[in-house]
């Protein structure tokens, strides 16, 4: 008994006040913090000492190929995830705990990591499920269907818990399966509610989308939000129409596609939304990380949101009520709109839509940036991005709807054979998006790799030739470096165990950890 | 679970070896069909292939340089007709004489330089290769020749003839990953000219033109430029008579130590 009592005493439950916190020792959401700034507090690490970090561990996970998984840290355990898998280790160590394999597994991928609350672990899964695992010892405690896996629909979403619901998305839009956003009794699995990307018949925004287009709309949610405890908001950005390539068959804005949108945490109803690409025709996905951040613009306080959209925008907007206040490209190859409106609405280049021959059209459809993470550093004000510059030749052909799972995408694109795409890591100003620095990543043309920003003036970049490289914040100098071996596709996050601080990541197979020597 | 997957496979072993045979035989494809058949094939097949036969988004390039699975016109008539099982590849409603158009135009998408016959004397071009061309300063076949450019052994079973004669005649936009030009000068004073092998923010693998292998670290480097411009000469149409030209394209078309299965 008294052991029992020991163990549990070892072992703390994460409350709402700890997701709240978020104890810079730990990394509890996917990106952090609820406001997703990615910045964390810990500091042993910093431009002083950064030359010395070393690996401190290695785990490879069995079959994995190109982990997309942000490690989440509690108190000294890593929950990291590939699909159908969750793996729990000594993050000082890198030991295994315990993992937890579905069976039968259905292959689909990526999977882009857990949530925890109390001792609870959750996931989603290829086939479609919600998975809530004892995070103690991986036994599986309850699974809620969030759709059919047969239609196609399945789950590669790091979960979002608020105020005890599980917050989660779903994919593909690519298949014409319209998307939804859900919240899940984290106790018991119930359904709290779901809010559905695409607007019924009936519902604001269906008139937006041409005859029954809305039907196959598309619109997924497959990357998670971030939440605003005081305005009790979720901020989601929602996925491309489908057929993704051909607008033809869907005229109209079709809402709620490439928007981001702020929903109710307790109701789920949608307080406002803001469009970035309405009629998208280039399969741009607003699902970027939703960067929220309380700072003055033009003279007054204010609750921002900002995104790096991969349309090739960075926009900023008033969180408490969707407004546009300002935006502006961050990539140099940009020639589908010459602007934004005063409401931000872009403002189209004529011609510049997929054709049957191929149309040239930058950012390419992969995206100025892509789910790669973002961050923000309070210290120096800017906001940091993974920018692609690059395009594609798009092409578009009447598809059919097929029920089960197939590919509703009206054609694709190719990379432009005219210039080779290329990798940067970009400092832009907060408010105005202006460029501050960047860093070339030579010989990198692939996106995946996402930042960490921390209060040891680093920015932390991965990159698609497996580098994992440590900036100087402010000057985005090169300060260290460490090869990993393999195409990094996922964003790198930082816990203290110990009094140690550790940065890691998950590159290629495997999850590395980095530390200062003794 | 594994005993009963082992005799499942074992016992399908005969049933695949059987598959092509029970499939009815097609007339073999027309090649003037292709014309028609490229046209079926961008307007049915590039919902998941790509056009003209490159890479999709969901399915690979039918026209690429890659051994393919299914080569023979029966095998490539079963897959349009009644999907692929297990893939994403679906039946097709198309009547047969357009599936056959499809599969000339696939087929003629896939032909390497050795499968088409070509004009010209091969023993002249062999010559050219190996002297007015100049190819071999870059260039090796059979173990013959420079290395900072692709080793044209098998150019005839890698490359399709209309990319050879591309190659030949038309600039790159930009040098490929691999053979980039390079200029540079090291901290202690050397020299080193080559193509970049690979390279990154940190370090450097370069195949000089001294036929030697360069490895630095940037730090090591105090002056580099990048040509902007591939090695490989782009005028050999201009440079060869026409006859000339033609007894080149003969010759590295035959070019195979072994022929593709």
């Amino acid at each position: 008994m008294i052991l029992l009592l020991a163990m549990a005493a070892l072992h703390a439950q994460v409350t709402y006040d700890d997701l709240l916190k978020a104890d810079p020792k730990n990394w509890l959401h996917y990106s952090g913090q609820y406001h997703s700034q990615r910045h964390s507090l810990l500091k042993q690490i910093d431009t002083g000492n950064i030359k010395t970090l070393s690996a401190a561990w290695i785990y490879h996970i069995e079959g994995a190929r190109r982990l997309e998984s942000v490690p989440i840290v509690v108190d000294g355990v890593m929950y990291v995830s590939q699909p159908n898998e969750v793996h729990a280790l000594d993050a000082r160590t890198g030991r295994l705990i315990w993992d937890w394999h579905r069976q039968p597994a259905l292959q689909r991928g990526p999977n882009r990591g857990v949530a925890v609350y109390g001792n609870k672990v959750y996931f989603g899964t290829p086939d479609a499920h919600l998975i809530s695992l004892d995070a103690r010892n991986g036994s599986l405690l309850w699974e809620a269907k969030l759709a059919e896996a047969s239609d196609g629909y399945w789950c590669p979403v790091a979960p979002l818990v608020i105020q005890g619901k599980v917050i989660i998305g779903i994919a593909p839009g690519d298949h014409g399966l319209n998307g939804f956003l859900d919240a899940y009794d984290a106790e018991t699995g119930e359904r709290l509610w779901r809010w559905n990307a695409i607007p019924r018949p009936g519902e604001p925004g269906n008139e937006t989308w041409a005859g029954d287009s809305w039907k196959t709309g598309g619109g997924d949610t497959w990357l998670t939000g971030s939440f605003d405890p005081e305005l009790n908001l979720i901020y989601w950005g929602i996925g491309n129409p489908a057929p993704d390539f051909d607008g033809d068959v869907r005229k109209g804005d079709n809402l709620y596609t490439e928007s981001v949108v702020a929903l109710d945490a307790g109701s789920g109803r949608m307080k406002w939304y803001f469009q970035m690409t309405p009629w998208d025709v280039h399969d741009w996905d607003a699902v970027e990380v939703p960067v929220l951040v309380d700072a003055f613009f033009r003279g007054q306080q204010r609750k921002l949101l900002v995104q790096a959209n991969r349309n090739g925008f960075y926009y900023v907007l008033d969180r408490t009520n969707g407004k546009f206040l300002h935006g502006t490209p961050f990539v140099k190859m940009l020639n589908w709109a010459s602007g934004l409106t005063p409401e931000g609405r872009p403002m189209r280049v004529p011609g510049v839509i997929p054709s049957f021959q191929g149309t040239k059209t930058c950012p390419a459809t992969s995206g100025a940036t892509n789910w790669m993470s973002p961050a923000y550093n309070p210290d120096t004000g800017w906001f940091y991005v993974v920018a692609q510059e690059g395009c594609g030749i798009n092409t578009k052909s009447r598809d059919t709807f097929r029920p089960g799972g197939f590919p509703y995408m009206g054609t694709g694109y190719v990379e432009s054979p005219d210039e080779p795409w290329q990798m940067y890591v970009r400092a832009l100003d907060l408010t105005t998006g202006k460029l501050q620095w960047e860093y070339k990543q030579i010989g990198s043309r692939r996106y995946g790799a996402g930042l960490l920003s921390t209060a040891g003036g680093l920015i932390f970049a991965g990159d698609d030739q497996g580098l994992l490289t440590a900036l100087d914040a402010r000057s985005g100098k090169a300060l260290w470096h460490f090869n990993t071996g393999k195409q990094i596709t996922a964003s790198p996050m930082t816990y203290m165990v110990k009094e140690k601080q550790y940065v890691a990541l998950t590159a290629g197979a495997n999850v590395v950890a980095f530390a200062l020597p003794r | 679970m594994r005993l009963i997957l082992m005799f499942s496979l074992l016992t399908s072993l005969p049933a695949l070896a059987q598959l092509p045979s029970r499939r009815r035989a097609q007339p073999p494809p027309r090649m003037e069909d292709a014309v028609p058949g490229r046209e079926i094939y961008n307007r049915n097949c590039t919902i998941c292939h790509g056009i003209d036969g490159a890479a999709g988004d969901r399915a690979p390039a039918l026209g690429a340089q890659r051994r393919y699975l299914r080569r023979t016109e029966g095998d490539l008539h079963e897959a349009i007709k009644n999907g692929i099982g297990g893939t994403l590849m679906p039946s097709s409603p198309l009547p047969d004489s357009d599936i056959r158009k499809i599969i000339a135009y696939i087929r003629s998408l896939r032909a390497t330089a050795i499968d088409v016959a070509v004009a010209g004397n091969q023993r002249n071009g062999e010559a050219i290769f190996y002297g007015k061309g100049a190819c071999l300063d870059c260039h090796r076949i059979r173990g013959r020749g420079g290395l900072a450019g692709p080793d044209l052994s098998d150019i005839g079973v890698e490359r399709k003839l209309e990319d050879i004669r591309v190659a030949l005649t038309t600039e790159k936009p930009a040098p490929s990953r691999g053979y980039q030009p390079v200029r540079l000068t090291t901290s202690d004073g050397r020299t080193i000219e080559g193509v970049i092998k690979n390279e990154n923010n940190f370090s450097l693998q370069i195949l000089g033109v001294d036929q030697k292998l360069h490895l630095l670290l940037r730090d090591e480097i105090q002056e580099l430029a990048y040509e902007g411009n591939a090695l490989m000469p782009s005028d050999f149409d201009k440079k060869l008579s026409k006859e000339e030209f033609q007894d080149l394209l003969a010759f590295l078309s035959r070019q195979a130590r072994r022929r593709a299965q």
